[in-house]
């Protein structure tokens, strides 16, 4: 007579929170830059995915295509992506917040559908593959030193300091540029437009700046969860996955980025830990039955807790 | 009526040099309708001069248009000898021709400490690459900032609000605020759109009073749209009527109070008022 019963041998596994502690940290760094962009400007970019499909395909393509090093092509892939954001900037954040967000949206969508047909380019929905071998040489390394010191033989583990240790990084930087006078102007952008401008501030530039940053945390993102599966697909890069970063958003709350970590965490442990219910149902329904009990939550955490887990309520009431 | 030159108070007291802002045949169009229909008008360096005329006669357009918030279709704009028409507002005020809103613009979900810091000009801080490299002058400049912002909010009786959200405040308080903060620009030119409105008398004095000090001390020049005629009369060097989108009098206060195209702007012309009844 088993309900809903859940095999908590997978939260004594090493392996299971290692696979957790990946995807969460590259989810994590994937909505710092929505934070950036919705909780401290005000503009709603919708587009997070685009941005991470052009840093990975851009590394990828660099790597595969042009002989560039791994370690060359990530930081030239990031500023690609920034360029990206700019470009698509520049005309979209003329529009008002909400066609701004449609716009993104096509944007991102533009992206993978060029992605999937470009075949020459991106071997289309084949995927792409053999970018990885700096890293692989590397992360064999790093994983022999560690078993050398006994924490254990991980094959992942390389990978999950690598994601934790950039997440901390770019936490801190972002922290530092956001408790600033420059983060200050992005607050009075995200609460008024017009009062920034009337004191003599430059939104328009700000907002780019904002979204360019934005767009190259997204790229970061995408380098981690391209290396976690060895190989770049269109189907990495779907709407959905920037709606996932919308939800650790507003699971951690609005303005925080230690917010955007906590919130990514637990959609991760959930979405994970969900795999392993142990119903008499189809694996599919099982697969649906995972994202009904995370809408669930999300529902009631807005319902008991709206701000989020981090958010300050008064933020939330007092924005307009 | 079709005769719109102004009323002129004093014609030797306005020469090119003293007109700190100089306005000729603005238009601003609404789809069918002239909102500013050739509006003529000039505010004279150090003044405090009122902007007043019946709802709807095109002030608060006017404001958005010299302020770079609307694009006027024709015109010229020029402060202090230099075009300001079609600018974007924030290169106006830099200026220093800073303007405050009808509705206020606080920053709800921001403390009144920051709503005062974020207005000062000269922030190598709000410069990412001067943040990354040069930290120590952003911090420099917070000092002083901060400094200048508590003098400020301590002379409108806003320093116990100084940590509190601005959303929190009261309404007259966020029109203290924002004369405040406008003040934080170190502007040479401020308009106010309705600054009295909704203030208790006591608050709407001490600002008034410091609008005179500040032109008293700082050379500072006010240009405000108001509805009281207690204060347009009483604490205005010069009154600016507008009515259906153009000037129809300017002059001193008593001149305008008594100028039968005033009267009739706000009350209707007498005549037909006559035959109507």
């Amino acid at each position: 007579m088993s309900v809903l019963a859940v095999t908590f041998d997978a939260f004594t596994n090493v392996e299971f929170w290692i696979g957790v502690g990946v995807l969460a940290g590259a989810y994590a760094i994937f909505a710092l830059g929505l934070q950036l962009n919705v909780g401290y400007t005000g503009i709603v970019n919708f587009g997070q995915a685009g941005f991470m499909a052009i840093g990975a395909y851009a590394m990828g393509i660099l790597v595969v295509d042009h002989g560039v090093s791994f370690w060359l092509a990530l930081p030239l892939a990031t500023l690609i992506a920034m360029a990206a954001g700019v470009l698509i900037g520049l005309p979209a954040l003329r529009l008002r917040s909400d066609y701004f967000a449609i716009v993104t949206i096509a944007f991102a969508e533009m992206i993978r559908y060029t992605a999937q047909n470009a075949r020459e380019l991106t071997g289309g929905n084949q995927g792409l593959l053999g970018f990885d071998d700096d890293w692989v040489e590397f992360s064999i390394e790093v994983q022999d030193s560690l078993a050398s010191v006994g924490l254990g033989d991980q094959f992942l583990l390389p990978l999950l300091l690598a994601v934790w240790t950039t997440l901390l990084v770019l936490t801190v930087l972002l922290r530092r540029v956001t408790n600033s006078p420059w983060g200050r102007v992005l607050r009075a952008i995200r609460e008024d437009e017009d009062a920034a401008r009337a004191l003599g501030k430059n939104v328009f530039a700000y907002k780019l700046q904002s979204l360019a940053i934005a767009a190259g945390v997204g790229a970061i993102s995408g380098y981690f969860l391209v290396l976690n599966l060895a190989f770049i697909n269109p189907q990495q890069f779907e709407p959905l996955v920037t709606f996932l970063g919308y939800a650790v958003l507003v699971l951690g709350g609005l303005a925080s980025y230690v917010g955007v970590i906590i919130g990514a965490v637990i959609l991760w442990t959930l979405l994970e830990a969900t795999r392993f219910i142990d119903l008499p149902l189809s694996a599919e329904k099982v697969a649906s039955l995972r994202f009904i009990i995370v809408g669930l939550i999300l529902i009631l955490l807005m319902a008991f807790r709206p701000q989020g887990i981090l958010g300050k309520k008064e933020e939330m009431v007092l924005g307009d | 009526m079709t005769d719109t030159s102004p009323t002129t108070a004093d014609p030797t007291a306005r020469a090119a040099g003293d007109r700190l802002l100089d306005v000729r045949d603005v238009v601003k169009r609404f789809g069918g309708i002239n909102a500013v229909d050739g509006a003529t008008l000039d505010v004279v360096r150090g003044s405090i001069t009122a902007l007043i005329g019946p709802n709807g006669a095109g002030k608060t357009t006017l404001f958005n248009v010299l302020t770079g918030f609307y694009r006027p279709e024709s015109g010229a704009v020029v402060y202090d000898g230099k075009s300001i028409f079609r600018r974007q507002p924030h290169v106006i005020a830099r200026r220093g021709m800073v303007r405050t809103f009808q509705i206020t613009k606080a920053l709800g979900a921001m403390p009144v400490i920051d709503n005062m810091m974020l207005a000062a000009p000269h922030q190598p801080g709000e410069h990412l690459a001067t943040l990354l490299f040069r930290p120590l002058a952003s911090r420099q400049r917070e000092k002083e900032v901060r400094a200048r912002a508590l003098e400020l909010l301590d002379v409108f009786g806003l320093t116990a609000k100084a940590d509190d959200y601005a959303g929190t405040l009261s309404g007259g308080q966020r029109k203290l605020l924002e004369l405040a903060r406008a003040l934080m620009v170190e502007p040479r030119f401020v308009l106010l759109d309705e600054p009295m409105a909704g203030i208790n008398p006591t608050l709407g004095a001490r600002l008034l009073d410091h609008m005179a000090r500040l032109r008293e001390e700082d050379g500072v020049t006010f240009l405000f749209i108001e509805h009281d005629m207690e204060v347009v009369m009483g604490h205005s060097d010069r009154v600016i009527v507008m009515a259906q989108g153009r000037v129809i009098a300017d002059g001193a206060p008593d001149v305008v109070r008594n100028d039968p195209r005033v009267i009739d702007a706000y009350l209707g012309d007498p005549d037909r008022r006559g035959a109507a009844s």
